[in-house]
């Protein structure tokens, strides 16, 4: 049985039995356009689990809906998720935003289906198969290049990068991670970051974005999917998660019972640059 | 001279670096409260800016300094192990490592970002510090009114 054959059983299952009230995946198509698009699809009725698909063009994390109240509402939900986006509810899972009784991982990886998971059994088939999920190899490259430029041409590439932001937010809908129910850029007393789509306000966006996702990130790629103006995200979310790694060898969303990178410590962490 | 002309303005033969230094009260505010009891002088291009611990100088406070023209910052506080509130230079120390790399990463040169631990026994330490960062930051020149975390007015 194919990967699509298998994940529709097992959705229609799931939903048939009462197991999960709401399934979120992914189907062909959009809103009338070409159909190599796939599109996020919410299923209640397990006749229409046969449209389910999943493969590589599925770049969407869906665990981003898990904070909507709606879906909450409709738990269990069962999630379509690969190997990022396992991470991504595994870490959810250590922040206690999402439990056993809210959501089941249909778990699918490049060709396979990995069955119905809970969280522990997502982050036990994450250990023992997807463990070396790195940085991808293009972003770190990208990465090395513009270390190595000086100051002044890395201030002029971001300036012109951030020039195009227009605030928005896309990045932070499609981030599951951002969940915050009031996020920093919105709190004005004091205006912390600038809401004008220009300057240091974009500066400060996506720098503090990156930031805040520092040793969370999955890099998953849907912020950088998602953003309209093509800003090269994954290069902020891939340094700092490079830096979280490097300084405290942060691998999130492997283990559901781990500390936050930000906001736990080791009296002997490397410090180097403080003097 | 309006403070955006001011902001874009060339620099004169004269620069004077404007430092802004984020500490916590109990070590680095206290040991530069030592410097000058004890009259060692050093540069005065720094605004010292007390805070109750270094755990609650958010990264926001840094790009502030920096929207607002400030040509380097500091940030200092306890030891490893002298925090008033026990832990909060430890969690501190980690965002530090992360925020530093993102904004030389973004075109903030590293010249003009440093981090010490002073205590408040460090008075010459504080002194001899922020003399060491004014040479390092004027070597550096003005922060450019290019810079993408730089505020400026509009045009």
């Amino acid at each position: 049985m194919d990967l699509n054959q298998a994940l529709r059983t097992d959705a229609a299952a799931l939903l048939s039995d009462g197991r999960a009230r709401l399934v979120i995946g992914y189907r062909a198509g959009g809103a009338g356009d070409d159909a190599a698009r796939r599109t996020p699809f919410f299923i209640t009725d397990p006749a229409r689990c046969d449209a389910l698909v999943y493969d590589a063009s599925c770049r969407q994390n869906l665990a981003s809906y898990l904070r909507k109240p709606e879906v909450r509402a409709r738990s269990l939900v069962a999630v379509v998720a690969p190997p990022p986006v396992m991470r991504s509810l595994v870490l959810l899972a250590a922040e206690a935003q999402v439990t056993d009784s809210l959501v089941v991982v249909l778990a699918v990886g490049e060709g396979v289906y990995h069955g119905v998971l809970d969280i522990a059994q997502t982050a036990a088939l994450l250990r023992e198969k997807y463990a070396d999920l790195a940085i991808p190899a293009e972003v770190v490259r990208e990465i090395e290049r513009i270390a190595a430029m000086t100051a002044e041409e890395r201030a002029a590439f971001w300036t012109a990068e951030f020039a195009r932001c227009t605030r928005c937010y896309a990045c932070r809908a499609a981030c599951p991670l951002c969940y915050c129910t009031r996020c920093i850029v919105e709190k004005n007393v004091p205006q912390w970051i600038s809401m004008a789509a220009a300057g240091h306000g974009n500066y400060a966006w996506n720098v503090i974005r990156a930031f805040h996702l520092a040793g969370r990130c999955t890099l998953c790629g849907a912020c950088e999917a998602a953003c309209p103006q093509g800003i090269p995200i994954m290069l902020l979310n891939g340094l700092a998660a490079e830096e979280a790694a490097r300084a405290f060898d942060a691998r999130p969303g492997y283990d559901p019972a781990e500390k936050p990178v930000i906001g736990s410590f080791k009296p002997d962490d490397k410090a180097d640059f403080i003097k | 001279m309006t403070e955006p002309e001011r902001q874009l303005a060339k620099p004169s033969a004269a620069f004077e670096p404007r430092l802004v230094a984020f500490v916590c009260t109990w070590c680095t505010y206290a040991g530069a409260d030592l410097a000058g009891t004890s009259r060692f002088s050093y540069a005065p291009n720094v605004r010292i800016i007390r805070f109750p611990c270094t755990g609650r100088i958010d990264p926001l406070l840094v790009l502030k300094a920096f929207e607002g023209g400030a040509d380097g910052v500091l940030v200092s506080g306890c030891h490893p192990g002298d925090c008033h509130y026990t832990s909060g230079n430890y969690h501190a120390r980690r965002r530090w490592a992360i925020v530093r790399r993102l904004l030389e990463f973004t075109g903030i040169d590293s010249r003009r970002l440093y981090f010490s631990w002073v205590s408040a026994a460090e008075g010459r330490k504080f002194a001899d510090l922020i003399n060491e960062i004014t040479a390092k930051v004027r070597a550096a020149g003005p922060f450019e009114p290019a810079n993408p975390a730089r505020r400026r007015p509009w045009t």
